[in-house]
């Protein structure tokens, strides 16, 4: 058959049963990307015959003969599409994998589609954006500003990246092909807790092409945990490879490597296992109840499956509640929620040819992933090297270590290069979550609303496995609490290992799930006081100059670089009074509201955190910059570039930048806890100002004039009155053997606060539960804007994600532990309609610690929002929801009962 | 997706013969057809259908996806694309139920994929019948049982189940077609017959497996409507629990002939309610003949749920279906052209 793909014919016969999509990825058309394979997502989108099509449901047979377009094939000799430039001008993406099924969609629509763009966009998903860049990139906005040598810092700059992104040509994880490379599948347990009797291999091993397969009784007998943190001793050391025991419908039993997808996939069908099954457990509060089946036997029968308690008390609870005029007590919990980066999980492995290791992989955390794997195979560091290249989205469910490890095993012992990559089913039931929180709250105060007691009681359901367990627990009592000023405060915290896929990190890291239970009981107490839910926060809220603490008594390093949220509120105070937004749907049916709430961000996490820069001046007169932190759709890398350009007075272009990489950049704890700015930034601030100096020291001995006369300027250094090239500088140096090199690390200590306030207002249809979001603004207080444009980006990232888990996300365990909506179909995430546009205001701040003044702001913006709306809809109703996500039946059911 | 072979024909009675055994669509069935794939191609990936042949009948598209209203009488291709009846200017203006329910639906790409004759035969979305990992469905294996009765069963049906199966029929344009009372013309080894649209599904009763009253290797080839000035007059309100991209879990399609405030005749059928597209006789004898005002539309909305059953976490849909038949047969009243 003969298909003519972006242009060039291809003379070719598909497999039996192959999708348009592999098709075309395994002739190197790697635009054409994996987000869902099922229609769901749009990533995969291709024209057949001009029309936009999702590859991944069309048979690669129904192509024969007519004009298929990719990504790649739209720009026309060398000219991108104007839906390409668009994209470019607005960008209209974060991580990018998105971007090119996004702009196949986008390109195809006439005037009339154009004018309907919640429909004309259904079939496209973005987890990044919020779909505002989108938006303006369909409407002929442009967001990028111009590159000005010295003016880098602050100015809306565009990701290096973007022209390959537009046009298909980004690499990301599984973009590339390996040659000889095996395919590896997992089988997964059907049981929620189970062992493992036998596994008969016979059939599997019968499938042509299978070259190994792997069991408990194959890997090394080591403990680890698939979280990923600078101190592995802050997550429980409770997993194996491959175990003899599976404790959630979903773990992996066992691996097969063969030639293709399809016979691993076959053979994994094939193996035959014994489980013996074991009690489950899946609800938390039972889980700790004494007879519970234990899930890890530690030896420790007390503790039985508590994995972490964390307890704390200022002042004296007992005694705020004995002086409170009001007390408010109610119970709040949260969902299980999935990341839903759309480039799944992946890695592949290859040794070279002097036996070193390689491991392309899409991680947060390529260095701490490298030690893992160096504990697990007894490896020395030298002999293994992680990279990540472009990175689909990681939001905290890639601070795992989860592909790699198979990939390397299966490497190892066979010798040929391996490669797996989850599918999206994989994502739900093989993967990490939110932490499922319930929250008790109680909360006194006196008659003018000053708190007089605040008491929280936890329980975080962390699963079969307890990375991040306690972590995310501690932020849950951390943060939330330490935004209120008041004497008496207690909380208590458990996170309990039941028989459900494991918990993990996730963008709010615990902290979002009690921000959603005590800024709703701040809303209810109000009420009940009768007092103006902005003035009780603004009464209570912590203030420079407090001693801020959470319920830990021990000294902190967290301190006020600088403060913003008094200025939030205002912020987000006048705009809900504006009369901006949209008017309520008319109908007697529909009820408004409004609704507030508040969120405070320690930059950075309480455990070590470290990142290196290395810096230098390259013979081209241009410079280097590496440093380890991955870029996930982040904007890291735009924004290290615009710090190192601004200390060195040029444009961001002049900077090249490569990152994560464990050979070719230095050390770097992880792209997570919100540090890409506060500690990664900061090395480049770093390293920056040390190339900076050691350039003015060379140019001053080469000229002779004193560094106080040296400085540059763009792409020239000026010492007195010389004005010579960097290109001429280098070359003087070189001559004398001078290096134009600099490398600096950094540590997060101390630590600076950020804040974010949202409000909300909207509309709910009192029969339907339907819920209108009229208005929705945000004010961040995050310091100096290094990148305006990517800051608002994130902000908008976050709010549409926060949307998401408060309406739609909910990942629905039935009673076997099982996901029952393990797919985009039936597990909601925002497409473009479901998400309004965010007013985004930022507070006037400096920080005084944070590099150039700047405050982290990745995660934060997603922890007041789920509170927000859901104070506006009791404001609305008079009825409160106390549960995650608040979809139409719940509303209804309430609504219609309570009235 | 496992294996299959692969075949192309190009003409109607060339289709009929290669789909003989093609059993009704059932999912073991060896043979399977495939128009836009949008539903077939998704099952075979999630392993439910596993057919070894698949019969590419794109080929008669270029007789069989016509779209004709001509004296007010429609004619729809079984390969029309949901996509170009969605946009058909005729069809937005005399019939809006049809536009409405097609544009509602899917995503633009599926749309432009998907074929009318594949819609009307989509399979549910009920999680038991799409994940082979459960060992119960009645629909997937015959007499293993229904994991939904006791199961997370939120979006399932509440009318026309029995204790095998209490699978939702996912489709927004059948309700559509039910509301104007559409005939559906049918190819087989037999010869051509026409039908009644509301003849071709088939209640789930003692065998879920069954899902329409096709014969082995028969296809549809078109759809007709005999058209009404009045069906200028019809709608379909979706209720879903977002506004993008959803299932309905309550719809309603309605069709109405009012004359002074008078009902003259009425239409009226409901989706995301039950197992297969459903008209509710019921509602339309309580309007037939009388003023539509509020209290009117409720009683009619009572009518059409009064045999409606809720199992555990479907309990609230009697409610939310009957709301939603008010709204659309008061918007309905309220149309003007």
């Amino acid at each position: 058959m003969t298909y003519l793909v972006d242009g060039k014919q291809i003379s070719a016969e598909p497999h039996a049963g192959q999708c348009l999509r592999t098709f075309l990825r395994d002739f190197g058309s790697f635009g054409v990307k994996k987000g869902c394979d099922g229609g769901d997502c749009g990533a995969c989108t291709v024209w057949l015959d001009g029309v936009p099509v999702h590859s991944c449901l069309t048979p690669a047979f129904r192509a024969a003969g007519r004009e298929v377009t990719t990504i790649a094939g739209l720009a026309v000799d060398g000219v991108l599409h104007p839906m390409q430039q668009a994209f470019l001008d607005a960008q209209a993406f974060q991580c990018g994998f998105c971007t090119a099924g996004m702009i196949m969609t986008a390109a195809s629509l006439d005037a009339e589609r154009l004018q309907d763009l919640p429909h004309s966009l259904k079939g496209n998903l973005c987890r990044c954006t919020g779909y505002r860049s989108i938006n303006d990139a369909l409407h002929g906005r442009t967001s990028v500003e111009a590159d000005v040598a010295g003016r880098a810092c602050g100015a809306s700059l565009p990701n290096p990246f973007g022209p390959s992104i537009v046009t298909g040509q980004a690499h990301y994880t599984m973009d590339v092909a390996v040659e000889g490379a095996l395919h590896l599948k997992v089988l997964r347990s059907p049981h929620a807790h189970a062992r493992i009797v036998a596994i008969d291999r016979q059939k599997a091993l019968a499938v042509p092409g299978v070259a190994g397969i792997f069991t408990w009784e194959d890997v090394p007998r080591r403990l680890y945990s698939t979280a990923t943190h600078e101190d592995h001793l802050v997550d429980p050391d409770d997993t194996y490879m491959l175990d003899n025991v599976v404790r959630f419908v979903g773990q992996r039993v066992a691996a097969v490597v063969a030639e293709t997808e399809a016979a691993a996939e076959a053979a994994c069908h094939l193996l035959d296992v014994t489980y013996e099954i074991l009690p489950a457990v899946f609800d938390p509060v039972t889980a700790m109840e004494p007879d519970a089946p234990v899930l890890h036997d530690k030896g420790d029968a007390a503790r039985g499956n508590i994995y972490v308690d964390i307890k704390g008390e200022v002042g004296s609870v007992l005694e705020g509640f004995a002086g409170a005029d009001a007390v408010h007590e109610m119970t709040y919990s949260t969902s299980r929620v999935q990341h839903s980066h759309l480039e799944t999980h992946g890695s592949i492995a290859w040794k070279d040819e002097t036996g070193r290791l390689h491991v392309r992989t899409s991680s947060q955390a390529p260095f701490i992933a490298k030690q893992k794997l160096c504990h697990l195979f007894q490896m020395s560091p030298r002999d293994v090297h992680v990279f990540c290249e472009r990175i689909g989205g990681g939001f905290g469910g890639k601070q795992e270590m989860i592909s790699e490890d198979l990939c390397v095993l299966a490497t190892l012992k066979i010798g040929r290069p391996v490669q797996w990559e989850f599918t999206r089913e994989e994502q739900f039931i093989g993967a990490t979550t939110r932490h499922q929180m319930t929250t008790r709250v109680k909360l006194g105060a006196k008659r003018d609303g000053t708190l007089t007691a605040i008491d929280v009681h936890v329980v975080s359901n962390t699963g079969a496995y307890g990375g991040h367990g306690g972590e995310t627990l501690a932020a849950a009592l951390g943060n939330p609490l330490t935004a209120y000023r008041c004497k008496n405060k207690r909380a208590e915290g458990y996170a309990v290992y039941t028989n459900i896929v494991p918990g993990g990190g996730f963008r709010g890291y615990g902290a979002s799930q009690t921000t959603f239970a005590i800024e709703s009981a701040m809303d209810d107490l109000a009420r009940t006081l009768g007092i103006d839910p902005f003035a009780m926060r603004r009464l209570n809220m912590v203030r420079p100059g407090d001693w801020m603490e959470s319920v830990w008594k021990d000294p902190s390093d967290v301190t006020f670089g600088s403060y913003g949220l008094d200025q939030c509120l205002d912020l987000v105070e006048d705009a809900l009074s504006s009369g901006r937004g949209a008017e309520p749907p008319a109908g007697e049916n529909w009820q408004s509201g409004t609704g507030v709430a508040l969120a405070m961000l320690d930059c950075g996490p309480p455990t070590e955190h470290r990142s290196g820069a290395e810096m230098a001046l390259l013979p081209d007169g241009r410079y280097h910059l590496a440093i380890g932190s991955t870029e996930m759709g982040n904007g890291s890398v735009t924004s290290h570039r615009q710090i190192a350009a601004s200390v060195l007075s040029t444009r961001a272009d002049q900077v090249a930048i490569i990152n994560a990489d464990t050979d070719l950049t230095p050390y770097d704890t992880g792209t997570f806890a919100s540090t890409g700015t506060v500690v990664a930034g900061r090395a480049v601030d770093a390293a920056a100002n040390a190339l900076l100096d050691n350039i003015l020291d060379f140019a001053s001995r080469h000229t002779g004039a004193p560094t106080s006369e040296c400085h540059l300027d763009d792409d020239e250094i000026v010492c007195g009155n010389r004005r010579m090239s960097l290109q001429d500088l280098w070359k003087a140096g070189h001559a004398v053997g001078h290096r134009f090199e600099a490398k600096r690390k950094a540590y997060l200590s101390p630590r600076t606060v950020a804040f974010n306030v949202h409000g909300i207002r909207l509309a709910v249809e009192k029969v339907t539960g339907e819920i209108r979001i009229l208005q929705s603004v945000q004010a961040a207080d995050i310091g100096r804007l290094i990148n305006p444009m990517q800051c608002r980006g994130q902000i908008d990232g976050a709010i549409a994600m926060a949307i998401g888990w408060t309406l739609t996300e909910n990942m629905m365990i039935d009673d076997h532990g099982a996901v029952i909506n393990p797919a985009f179909r039936n597990y909601r995430i925002p497409a473009f309609a479901d998400v309004p546009e965010s007013e985004v205001h930022f507070a006037d701040t400096y920080d005084a610690i944070g590099p150039l003044g700047a405050k982290s702001q990745g995660e934060s913006a997603i922890n007041p929002v789920a509170p927000a709306i859901a104070n506006a809809l009791a404001n609305a109703t008079g009825v409160r929801f106390a549960h995650l996500p608040l979809t139409p039946d719940r509303i209804f059911d309430r609504l219609s009962h309570d009235a | 997706m496992r294996p299959f072979s692969y075949q192309r024909v190009d003409s109607v009675s060339a289709a009929v013969q290669a789909g003989r055994i093609d059993a009704n669509g059932h999912l073991d069935a060896p043979v399977q057809f495939l128009a836009g794939g949008t539903t077939l191609l998704d099952l075979m990936k999630l392993d439910v259908m596993r057919p070894q042949r698949i019969v590419d009948i794109n080929p008669l598209e270029t007789s069989l996806s016509d779209i004709a209203v001509e004296s007010g009488d429609v004619r729809l291709g079984a390969l029309a694309r949901m996509s170009d009846v969605a946009d058909h200017p005729a069809i937005r203006k005399d019939f809006p139920v049809i536009a409405q329910s097609l544009k509602l639906a899917a995503s633009a790409q599926l749309r432009n994929m998907a074929s009318l004759g594949g819609n009307v035969l989509q399979r549910t979305r009920c999680t038991y019948f799409r994940d082979v990992s459960w060992a119960s469905c009645n629909k997937r294996i015959p007499g293993s049982g229904c994991a939904a009765l006791e199961g997370v069963n939120r979006k399932h049906a509440v009318l026309g189940t029995s204790e095998n199966c209490i699978a939702t029929y996912p489709g927004d344009f059948a309700q559509a077609l039910l509301a104007l009372d559409a005939t559906v013309d049918i190819a087989g080894v037999q010869g051509d017959r026409t039908i009644a649209f509301r003849d071709l599904h088939v209640k789930p009763g003692e065998t879920p497996h069954v899902e329409t009253t096709l014969l082995p290797g028969e296809i549809i080839t078109a759809f007709r409507i005999a058209g009404e000035p009045w069906m200028k007059r019809s709608l379909y309100l979706k209720i879903r629990d977002r506004e993008s991209y959803e299932f309905a879990i309550a719809s309603a399609a309605v069709a109405l002939d009012l004359q002074d405030g008078i009902v003259r005749q009425v239409r009226i059928a409901i989706g995301g309610m039950a197992t297969v597209p459903w008209r509710s006789e019921e509602a339309e004898a309580v309007l037939t003949g009388k003023p539509l005002d509020e209290e009117r539309a409720r009683q009619a909305a009572q009518a059409a749920f009064a045999a409606a059953r809720g199992r555990g976490e479907n309990a609230f849909k009697p409610e939310l279906g009957r709301e939603t038949l008010v709204r659309a047969l008061l918007e309905a009243a309220t149309l003007e052209f």
